[in-house]
């Protein structure tokens, strides 16, 4: 959205409270959603979770067209359509409902800096792995993005995205890397959370906040997630402070509510937290 | 002969008192003298490297590195380190805050640079077209900006966004942002890990000193780094205590002088709102004579008003 386009819909959202309806959509959890899309969609759940906010999660084949800048997940809220967690924290932002208010600017920054981080190396990972490896590719990726559809369109669509991920990774320097290598910088990229997170419950001590939803997306979905191979979620599963915030996580803020909601965890095969 | 430790670094040449205009060197330079590695610097321009070698590069003992990150890596291992002395939690940092430049602070310097019309035609595809060997120099500054351009369009257009003007506005903000942030993290300090320089100084050093230093026509983001002294007064320091080759004399209005003093720094903004009211009255005067009922009887106007004039006139 163009910068005029955002302020407006702070204002609008401002002005009224968080509805009951309020709606996530992600593509189909068992047969269609991928690993980059599962993470950032468990990351906004735990983000709207933390902040209390409640949020049915509906699952659609056609998510990504549906969201407004391509990118899954989006929510809809009242009137409003906001996709990806950096605007749907400003959004909720507007509607009154904060998680990093407590922080001053110079932990502000870090924060940013640390999401950034995820974003960067972790998603990106993500993405190398699904699309620039042949064959998680070939035996995971293009089928399970393609199953909704009928041929030809399901070979059309899942090379598309195929040829515009690679593209992507070429614009940024990370299709001359090898696997090898990916993995090495998911496992630097983990060290860094690590020893940033140290012995706190949370990255920012007492209260979560957004970094700590996105880092719990992202590493608990590698977790629980089978991929061709075990490898990404062994890189993980060495940091055993990492590992015991997840558990904590899934603890508070999942257990609780799945009582009488289904949350169920993921998606490809195994179904929590070994 | 070379020497058998000798390390060969291949980049880009410099000017506006940089030792580089690219920022990847930049980061290279600056981290081998904060490490103390000495390199032989071996400039691109003008050879057909400009087009065949990723740059920078280094060269050792038969073994080619190229990427800043691989290289700082490279000569952390010849035991070349600026980082010893960073506890863990600060080497996350490092990654973390590389990671932010990276993502927020590119893409516009990218556009700035490369994209950016007026920027692109008067200062930096004239400087590489004139460092660049011929017939190179038709092919080599177009080659930057059409990656520059896919660059941002793949990383930061979404798909309604497809065009490269709305997407504009997001990186500028974004960049604004992030430069905010540096200067929150650096604060009064003199680099961002206490009084040694560290990796992550070499990284913010390499990106926004073209930033500060380059004579850009027409560049918001510049005059938004201009008003953030602390970032303005680390360049600045970088410059003068590791790579004291470099003149700085030619001072412009944002290089403050050594103190903190309140005084200057009001006196300084002072400065920039009167260059800024002059400047504009010099425009205004410059349109009034390049109107049609005013003849030209001054020599010594801008290009650009005295191209516009021979249109006039």
């Amino acid at each position: 959205m163009s910068l005029a386009a955002e302020a407006f819909v702070s204002q609008i959202a401002a002005a009224e409270p968080w509805p009951e309806n309020a709606t996530l959509y992600q593509p189909l959890k068992e047969d269609q959603i991928l690993l980059s899309d599962s993470a950032s969609s468990l990351a906004v759940q735990t983000f709207l979770r933390m902040c209390g906010l409640p949020v049915q999660v509906s699952c659609r084949a056609n998510a990504e067209y549906m969201s407004p800048s391509g990118k899954v997940p989006f929510i809809h809220v009242g009137n409003q359509v906001v996709s990806e967690l950096g605007p749907i924290v400003q959004f909720t932002k507007a509607k009154g409902h904060a998680l990093s208010d407590g922080l001053d600017d110079v932990q502000r920054a870090e924060m940013k800096a640390y999401m950034e981080l995820v974003n960067n190396m972790l998603l990106t990972a993500e993405l190398y792995i699904q699309w620039c490896d042949d064959y998680t590719a070939t035996e995971i990726s293009r089928p399970r993005y393609s199953s909704p559809y009928s041929w030809p369109l399901n070979h059309v669509l899942a090379y598309q995205k195929q040829w515009e991920i690679r593209r992507k990774m070429n614009a940024i320097g990370w299709s001359g890397k090898n696997l090898e290598q990916v993995y090495e910088d998911v496992s630097q990229c983990c060290q860094a959370l690590s020893q940033r997170l140290g012995t706190q419950p949370y990255f920012f001590n007492k209260q979560p906040t957004e970094l700590d939803a996105l880092v719990f997306g992202h590493l608990f979905t590698i977790l629980t997630t089978q991929l061709t191979s075990d490898e990404l979620a062994e890189k993980v599963k060495s940091y055993t402070n990492l590992l015991s915030f997840c558990h904590r996580i899934e603890q508070t803020y999942f257990k609780e509510h799945d009582r009488e909601g289904q949350f169920g965890s993921s998606h490809h095969s195994k179904s929590s937290l070994p | 002969m070379a020497e058998p430790m000798e390390l060969q670094l291949l980049c880009w040449g410099g000017d506006w008192d940089l030792p580089s205009v690219h920022t990847d060197s930049l980061v290279v330079l600056a981290y081998a003298k904060f490490a103390g590695a000495k390199l032989a610097v071996k400039p691109v321009d003008w050879t057909w490297r400009t087009i065949t070698a990723s740059v920078p590069q280094l060269y050792y003992e038969g073994s080619t590195v190229t990427e800043p990150t691989q290289i700082l890596n490279f000569l952390r291992k010849q035991s070349f380190n600026a980082d010893y002395e960073l506890t863990a939690k600060q080497g996350a940092d490092t990654m973390a805050y590389i990671a932010l430049l990276e993502e927020k602070l590119l893409p516009a310097l990218l556009h700035t640079f490369w994209v950016d019309a007026e920027n692109y035609a008067n200062l930096t595809r004239p400087w590489f077209t004139s460092h660049s060997p011929f017939p190179l120099n038709f092919f080599v500054p177009g080659r930057q900006a059409s990656l520059a351009l896919s660059r941002i369009l793949l990383t930061k257009a979404e798909s309604p966004l497809l065009n490269i003007t709305e997407v504009e506005g997001k990186i500028y903000s974004e960049a604004k942002e992030c430069l905010n942030l540096l200067s929150h993290r650096l604060g009064n300090f003199r680099f961002f890990f206490g009084d040694t320089p560290t990796s992550l100084d070499a990284f913010v050093f390499g990106h926004i000193a073209p930033l500060i230093k380059a004579p850009l026509p027409s560049g918001q983001l510049q005059k938004h780094l201009n008003q953030l002294d602390n970032l303005c007064q680390f360049c600045n320091t970088i410059l003068k205590n590791y790579f004291t080759d470099a003149t700085t004399e030619k001072r412009m209005d944002c290089s403050p002088t050594a103190t903190h003093d309140p005084v200057d720094a009001n006196l300084q903004k002072l400065t920039q709102l009167v260059n800024k009211e002059s400047n504009l009255i010099e425009k205004m005067d410059d349109n009034l004579r390049s109107s049609p009922q005013h003849r030209p009887h001054r020599h010594e106007v801008k290009p650009s008003a005295m191209a516009s004039e021979r249109s006039s006139t």
